[in-house]
């Protein structure tokens, strides 16, 4: 059953490998998945350990409900310290690889040390092998995934890889597996670079028994018909999440420019209604695809239609692949975003960060702050594609000054450039933001300011604030399964009301990490999506485990407590620019100017949020610099961490 | 566990909270509900002015595509010189 699932400690240093099983008691603290990473983390790692040194611990995980009759169960955590941000580093993504990790008999991979030379895990049906990876070491992240395919032959194994872009430890290299599926944010890429770790494989063939399989599977059936009656989700089906940058961009959210403006106007080739033609046009009509046990299929299957890429496949693109190659970049060319989206997949670098730090330089040309001999000759100037897309092959392989510059994330590339180039730098903790603009919006700004792994969309965004919905439909969300009778807001511009629908979405949000399930499968975009109160029916029925709401909410807490102590120790401070919970200036102190009437003109009110931060503060139950009380470590049961109990 | 598997969560009970055939207006401070007769291209809301382009999902289910973007420039513009002026 999914409870017998093991976690492997593999030394890459010495080659040892040793297993253990969970204990039961760490389940019920943690549940799996991020939650567990994150205790893991917390207590086999020492303060201040160099990120891309030996003593870091990367860790992969599967969740709790990973491979079971559960519906859309295929997300793969991956945790480490992250070398972008010096904090906390985490990344969640879809695909197939986590079912067939725990096919192989395990949910949590704890790895430490460095390879003398490049190597890789294959995890099979309760072993676990180091093999050489010699020959994979240079090849884009697909061609690694056949070559380990072709060389264990079986085409059914599944790889988490690193492409170039981790090989050449940039810091916001992904960790890739499929075509597409990214997990991106936080350089855990360059950690598994750092350790000459090319590849993790996994083939399984262990069964997972189900508690109680009948019920499950009936119950569901129920949760799917939730899922996939959603409009949002019949949305997401047929174009994916470029339907959130339109609607975005349509009332001005989007982040343009850099943070100059908040709309791409005449984006029209961009649009999601335009990728999905050109994704009909080279793949056919059934051109969506979904991952593992997930009915939504976001997924767009294409060809990029012309170009020096022209005929190459791939899979996407994503918000974040419009974001970086057309709103920030100020680009309106669809085939640049088809064709960027492609490269930073065969190199395995985030598409968000990379696209966010190409613009910033953009502005930083424009600005005088750094000019051609800087770029090397290249004329950087928004809206120049060719650029854009020169400028992610130099990052990649960290070629010229300002490509081996930015290679090394933004806070660490603004110290090299100097002048006032960090006032320019849109960050949080030293992660670029979604290419969203949150002057409009104080709620999801709080989101962003004191997500745990830097300014993040997918820690605790209060994203159905956006659909003004009625108070006593927000009373019903907000309002469970812990009580609250405080005020609550749809209103976009309202600060009242939100710490409380941001403390409440980071807990939803991290319920969902630690189970293994995608938040499209909750109340992240869709507010008849399924939470607190569905997961226990889903958790007894398939692992015999009883809960009830308010422990998984428990559960969630503590979870994102143990995240919290992971950054103070890493020196996280409330009002530090680049390691606290703080925005940049330009939130404060310049309007936007585009998009509808009720968007224009808005900017975050710095007294009013920080009364938004003190609130959340105290919701979470810390003190007014963001360290928690005693008595919420004691009613957390986290007052004695680091246990080191595994 | 059986009696509360009979028990509708709250998010079943929101779900009858869905509308199709409507969308609600992108100016985030109207959200006004608006209703485009099938097949059209564009709407305009009645409350704010917004004029949007229409994708439709299903013939059942229409989506905003985004603004006009002429509409959407010259009411950004007002409302900027209408701060300004205050």
């Amino acid at each position: 059953m999914a409870l017998n699932r093991k976690i492997a400690y593999i030394d890459l240093t010495t080659g040892e490998i040793t297993t253990a099983p969970i204990p039961i008691d760490l389940r019920r603290k943690f549940l799996g998945g991020r939650g567990l990473d994150a205790y893991l983390l917390l207590n086999h790692t020492r303060k201040g350990c160099d990120p891309l040194g030996p003593d870091n611990r990367l860790l992969i995980s599967g969740g709790l409900l990973t491979a079971t009759c559960a519906s859309a169960t295929a997300r793969t955590h991956v945790m480490a310290k992250s070398p972008l941000t010096g904090l906390l580093g985490s990344t969640n993504m879809g695909g197939f690889f986590a079912p067939e990790l725990a096919w192989a008999g395990f949910h949590h991979l704890v790895i430490r040390g460095k390879a003398k030379e490049p190597v890789y895990l294959f995890v099979n049906d309760g072993k676990i092998e180091i093999r050489s990876a010699k020959k994979l070491w240079g090849k884009t992240t697909t061609e690694t995934q056949w070559a380990i395919r072709d060389e264990l032959g079986d085409d059914e194994v599944k790889s988490l890889v690193i492409g170039p872009a981790g090989e050449n430890l940039v810091r916001f290299a992904n960790v890739m597996t499929g075509i597409k599926n990214s997990g991106g944010r936080t350089g855990m890429g360059c950690v598994m670079g750092s350790k000459n770790l090319k590849a993790v494989a996994a083939r399984g063939t262990m069964d997972i028994a189900i508690a109680h399989p009948v019920e499950a599977l009936e119950y569901n059936k129920r949760f799917i018909e939730q899922i996939t009656s959603s409009k949002v989700n019949q949305t997401q089906g047929t174009l994916g999440t470029p339907f959130i940058w339109g609607a975005t961009n349509s009332w001005g959210g989007l982040r343009t420019r850099n943070f100059q403006y908040n709309q791409l106007e005449y984006a029209d080739d961009v649009e999601p209604e335009r990728l999905d033609e050109i994704a009909e046009e080279t793949c056919g009509p059934h051109h969506m695809a979904g991952c593992f046990g997930c009915q939504v299929h976001c997924r767009a299957k294409y060809r990029i239609p012309s170009g020096p890429y022209a005929g190459r496949y791939d899979e996407g693109p994503e918000y974040t692949s419009q974001g970086a190659f057309a709103s920030e970049p100020g680009c309106t060319n669809a085939v640049t975003v088809l064709t960027g989206n492609h490269l930073v997949d065969q190199y395995g670098v985030d598409n968000l960060e990379i696209g966010s730090i190409i613009s910033w330089a953009m502005e930083l040309y424009e600005l005088g702050i750094i000019d051609k001999k800087q770029t090397d000759g290249l004329d950087l100037r928004f809206g120049n594609d060719e650029a854009l897309l020169e400028m992610v092959h130099r990052i990649c392989q960290r070629k010229g000054w300002l490509g081996d510059t930015l290679a090394d994330g933004g806070v660490q590339a603004s110290e090299k450039i100097g002048k006032n180039s960090f006032d320019f730098l849109i960050q949080v903790k030293g992660m670029s933001n979604l290419h969203s603009d949150e002057r409009a919006t104080p709620g999801l700004a709080l989101n962003i300011a004191t997500a745990s792994r830097g300014s993040d969309h997918l820690r605790s965004r209060p994203a159905i604030d956006l659909y003004h919905l009625p108070e006593p439909v927000l009373r019903k969300i907000y309002g469970s399964p812990v009580a609250y009778d405080g005020p609550l807001s749809s209103e976009h511009t309202e600060y009242i009301g939100k710490p409380w629908q941001v403390f409440w979405q980071e807990n939803c949000y991290m319920a969902v990490d630690c189970l293994g399930i995608c938040k499209y499968h909750t109340v992240f975009l869709g507010a008849t999506h399924p939470n607190f109160e569905d997961w226990p029916k889903v958790i007894f029925h398939n692992t015999g485990l009883e809960f009830t709401p308010q422990q998984i909410w428990e559960v969630a807490e503590r979870a994102n407590m143990v995240e919290r102590l992971f950054n103070l120790r890493e020196g996280l401070s409330r009002t530090d620019l680049k390691k606290g919970d703080m925005l940049n200036h330009r939130y404060f102190d310049e309007p936007t100017r585009r998009g509808a009437p009720g968007v224009v003109g808005r900017f975050i009110d710095r007294e009013k949020f920080k009364k938004m931060v003190d609130e959340f503060y105290k919701f979470k139950g810390l003190d007014s610099e963001g360290v928690p009380k005693a008595e919420t470590l004691k009613r957390l049961g986290l007052e004695n961490e680091p246990t080191k109990q595994i | 566990m059986a009696a509360e598997e009979a028990k509708l969560s709250t998010a079943e009970v929101l779900r009858e909270t869905r509308t199709y055939g409507k969308f609600r207006c992108h100016n985030p401070s109207c959200m006004g509900r608006l209703e485009p007769k099938a097949g059209d291209k564009t709407v305009r809301c009645p409350g704010c002015g917004m004029e949007f382009r229409v994708h439709w999902i299903r013939p059942d289910f229409p989506r905003i595509r985004g603004p006009v973007w002429e509409t959407n420039r010259k009411l950004a513009e007002e409302a900027l010189k209408k701060m300004e002026d205050k």
